[in-house]
């Protein structure tokens, strides 16, 4: 029992933080919402870094690393508001691939050449695929017209299909709740420090913002929030990787906490900015919109709830103090 | 990250949950806010010692079991689990027991450890004055060197538990001159002594579950200074950190009462709202949650780290937490809330409860304090007045 990372786990975050901070940073999003220009560079360093095949096994060219190593890269990315389809491709696609055996594509994948867009019944559109353009609220993501019925493994366009999902998919559908879950803490600290950092330099009536009460109680208790959503996703990161019977609700637990958390830290965002938070021009939309986005993929709050209510309420999951792992 | 337990730890929880199975009372006991309750607590307190159960991580020669942090977790658990009475000596184990491990001479460690861990010397806290609330470094009760002995007089309040302990503890100016933070000294003291008068508080549920002290010229041995004359402030924000951050309240405490919050939900489903419903569901999440942080917490204390001032965040989540489900309880429970010793007397343990939990926002430091540590220290936003 040691809910500690690894000296390696934390050195490998700090290093994708830093090089997300270095390389992808706000106006790396605005020039792409401006011309869909994409800068290839950033996701050759990705993978470079090895990322891409963070998951795949290391017969296969991988790292070979674990679904918690991957849910803390899955924080950084929601930090960075990355806009390239790294966590769906490599960290809810490749462990799908994996446990389905189908490893023909992960090769492909590790170089970078192959990205994945993943459909599943419980996704309205699918995120980054190639299709029929819809409009989201998260300017950064492409979104196509759900596939997933029709079985046809042509039609995900450009790269062919490496694979089609069960309907009721439960595996895929717990990978990708799981790392929206990651994304959702990491985009959520993201916003906390753009309203603090902001709360400290703007001032009224002679002092920082940042000094009054009212405002520094609102962000306290994103923080709150925030703290105690992460070591639920941990949690369920490690349930999965365990391969636990109540993972799925661990992981519905961490999406609906993540998800509140993210929500709540949003809109103090905004508020902790007044008017400049109301405008295009400040940061903090990009980070907003893909909170709203991730919240409502792969199952909305409602659905995730419903699944910590059935497991709870309807007795299957042991409850109780000594039930805190078990 | 490895979230399973050892064989060992599997074995350690067998043997707590027997033994708790055959000792824990069937009876609940009465409340420990008065003279009988109390006496009560303090004999469990002292059955519990005979299992060797008093404090189980501290080291075998102080009275303990030399036990890691996991293995008090688990204990914890499994106390809960059992419905274990509240902690006459919470006061001494969980707060001033590990000060006085962190700050105590060898001397200190012998006299006034043991005799913690076998239930057999209550002790109260006694911070606060009149005058000296969440701004504790105004305290002015004063304690004046006299050759070996200080010599205290002054007031404090809020003691928990006071009215009927045996000693106390408690920071004091020794430096007359001194202002704010310095000057203070961490002082222990028997409540016996002659000069100390108690005098007991009735709280909201009518009971005397603290008490104000008064000091007219009572000698204290100058060995029971704990480290140094004018470190009080620092000893006391270590005691203060370990009320906040870990001990105080292990989270069994709060994941039982979401059991039973489920529970509670099942007989009364037919009447509760869809929001009700959700708090239910909220309140099994978050014990849980404030469970997975404590065990973080935990594994980070074993590998040599010190709790800052995220222990503020646990502080605010688990008093807001327990506020929430009593609340919630409350709710569901409609206007038999209202009538005390009904049936089994479960109803009144909501009722109860939810009274205590409306203080838990209050003590080891109000929540409004906690959210400014949160900003000023985790999040570096400048200080209440700043320019
Ligand atoms: C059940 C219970 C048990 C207790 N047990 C003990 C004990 O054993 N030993 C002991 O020494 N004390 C004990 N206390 C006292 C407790 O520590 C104090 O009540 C607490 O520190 C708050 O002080 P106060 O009551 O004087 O409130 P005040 O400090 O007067 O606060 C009143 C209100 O003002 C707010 N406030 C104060 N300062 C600020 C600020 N800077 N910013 C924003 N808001 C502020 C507070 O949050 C609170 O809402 C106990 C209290 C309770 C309720």
């Amino acid at each position: 029992m040691n809910m500690l990372f690894t000296e390696d786990q934390l050195t490998l975050a700090e290093t994708v933080r830093d090089y997300l901070a270095g390389t992808h940073g706000p106006e790396v999003l605005r020039r792409l919402d401006a011309d869909g220009n994409r800068d290839p560079a950033i996701w050759q360093g990705l993978v470079d870094m090895g990322l891409t095949g963070l998951l795949v096994p290391e017969a296969q060219g991988g790292l070979g690393l674990g679904l918690v190593d991957a849910a803390l890269i899955a924080a950084e990315c929601g930090r960075a508001c990355l806009a390239e389809p790294l966590v769906d491709t490599a960290f809810v696609g490749v462990p799908w691939l994996v446990a389905q055996g189908k490893t023909d594509g992960l090769g492909e994948i590790v170089a970078g050449t192959r990205k994945v867009a993943l459909s599943h019944q419980i996704n309205p559109w699918v995120a980054d695929g190639a299709g029929e353009a819809l409009t989201s609220v998260d300017p950064l993501r492409h979104l196509s017209v759900h596939i997933e019925r029709s079985r046809d493994t042509s039609a995900p366009g450009p790269s062919t299909s490496l694979g089609t999902s069960d309907e009721g998919d439960d595996h895929l559908l717990n990978l990708g709740a799981l790392m929206s879950a990651a994304q959702l803490v990491g985009l959520a600290d993201a916003m906390l420090s753009q309203a603090v950092e902001y709360a400290k330099i703007r001032t009224q009536f002679g002092q920082p913002i940042g000094a009054f009460q009212g405002l520094k109680h609102q962000l306290a208790s994103c923080s709150v929030a925030i703290e105690f959503a992460k070591p639920v996703v941990w949690r369920a990161a490690q349930a999965l990787a365990d391969g636990l019977e109540s993972a799925g609700v661990h992981i519905s637990h961490a999406k609906v906490a993540a998800t509140d958390a993210a929500m709540l830290t949003a809109e103090t965002a905004i508020q902790t900015h007044g008017a400049m938070g109301y405008t295009y021009e400040v940061d903090l939309h990009f980070w907003m919109k893909r909170s709203w986005a991730l919240a409502g993929a792969w199952g909305s709050r409602a659905f995730h709830l419903r699944r910590v209510d059935e497991a709870v309420l309807g007795g299957s999951l042991p409850i109780g103090p000594e039930h805190t792992f078990a | 990250m490895q979230l399973t337990y050892t064989p060992e730890q599997q074995a350690f929880r067998a043997e707590i949950r027997a033994w708790m199975e055959a000792n824990v009372p069937k009876e609940p006991l009465v409340t420990l806010e008065c003279r009988e309750g109390y006496d009560q607590h303090v004999a469990w307190e002292r059955t519990l010692a005979s299992g060797n159960w008093g404090m189980v991580t501290w080291p075998e020669a102080y009275g303990g079991r030399g036990l890691d942090l996991i293995q008090w977790l688990i204990f914890e658990e499994e106390y809960f689990r059992a419905g274990g009475p509240n902690r006459a000596n919470q006061n001494g184990i969980f707060l001033l027991g590990p000060t006085i491990m962190e700050f105590g001479t060898e001397e200190q460690k012998q006299r006034f450890l043991t005799p913690m861990a076998k239930g057999e010397v209550i002790w109260a806290q006694a911070w606060s004055e009149p005058g000296a609330g969440s701004d504790m470094a105004a305290i002015s009760s004063k304690a004046v060197r006299d050759g070996d002995h200080y010599v205290i007089t002054g007031q404090k309040t809020w003691s928990s538990r006071a009215a009927f302990a045996d000693w106390g503890f408690g920071i004091f100016r020794t430096d007359p001159d001194s202002k704010r933070h310095k000057g203070l000294t961490f002082i222990l003291f028997d409540l016996n002594s002659p000069g100390i008068t108690r005098r007991p508080i009735r709280q909201l549920h009518g009971d005397t579950g603290f008490a104000e002290l008064f000091f007219d010229e009572v000698r204290v041995p100058v060995e029971n200074c704990l480290a140094g004359e004018g470190e009080g402030w620092n000893v006391a924000m270590a005691t203060a950190g370990f009320e906040r951050g870990l001990m105080l309240r292990s989270p069994g405490r709060f994941q039982a009462t979401a059991k039973r919050l489920v529970d509670l939900y099942r007989q009364h489903e037919a009447e509760a709202s869809p929001a009700a419903r959700e708090a239910v569901m909220q309140a099994w999440m978050a014990a849980q949650a404030y469970a997975y942080n404590t065990y973080a917490v935990a594994a980070k204390i074993m590998a040599g780290g010190k709790i800052g001032a995220e222990a503020s965040l646990n502080k605010i989540f688990w008093s807001e937490l327990d506020r929430s489900m009593h609340r919630t309880a409350m709710q569901l429970l409609g206007a038999h809330a209202e009538l005390k010793r009904f049936d089994d007397g479960s109803v009144n343990q909501w009722l109860e409860g939810y009274i205590f939990s409306l203080s838990g926002p209050i003590y080891a430091g109000s929540n409004e304090v906690q959210r400014n540590i949160t900003a000023e220290r985790l999040l570096g936003l400048p200080r209440v007045g700043a320019g």
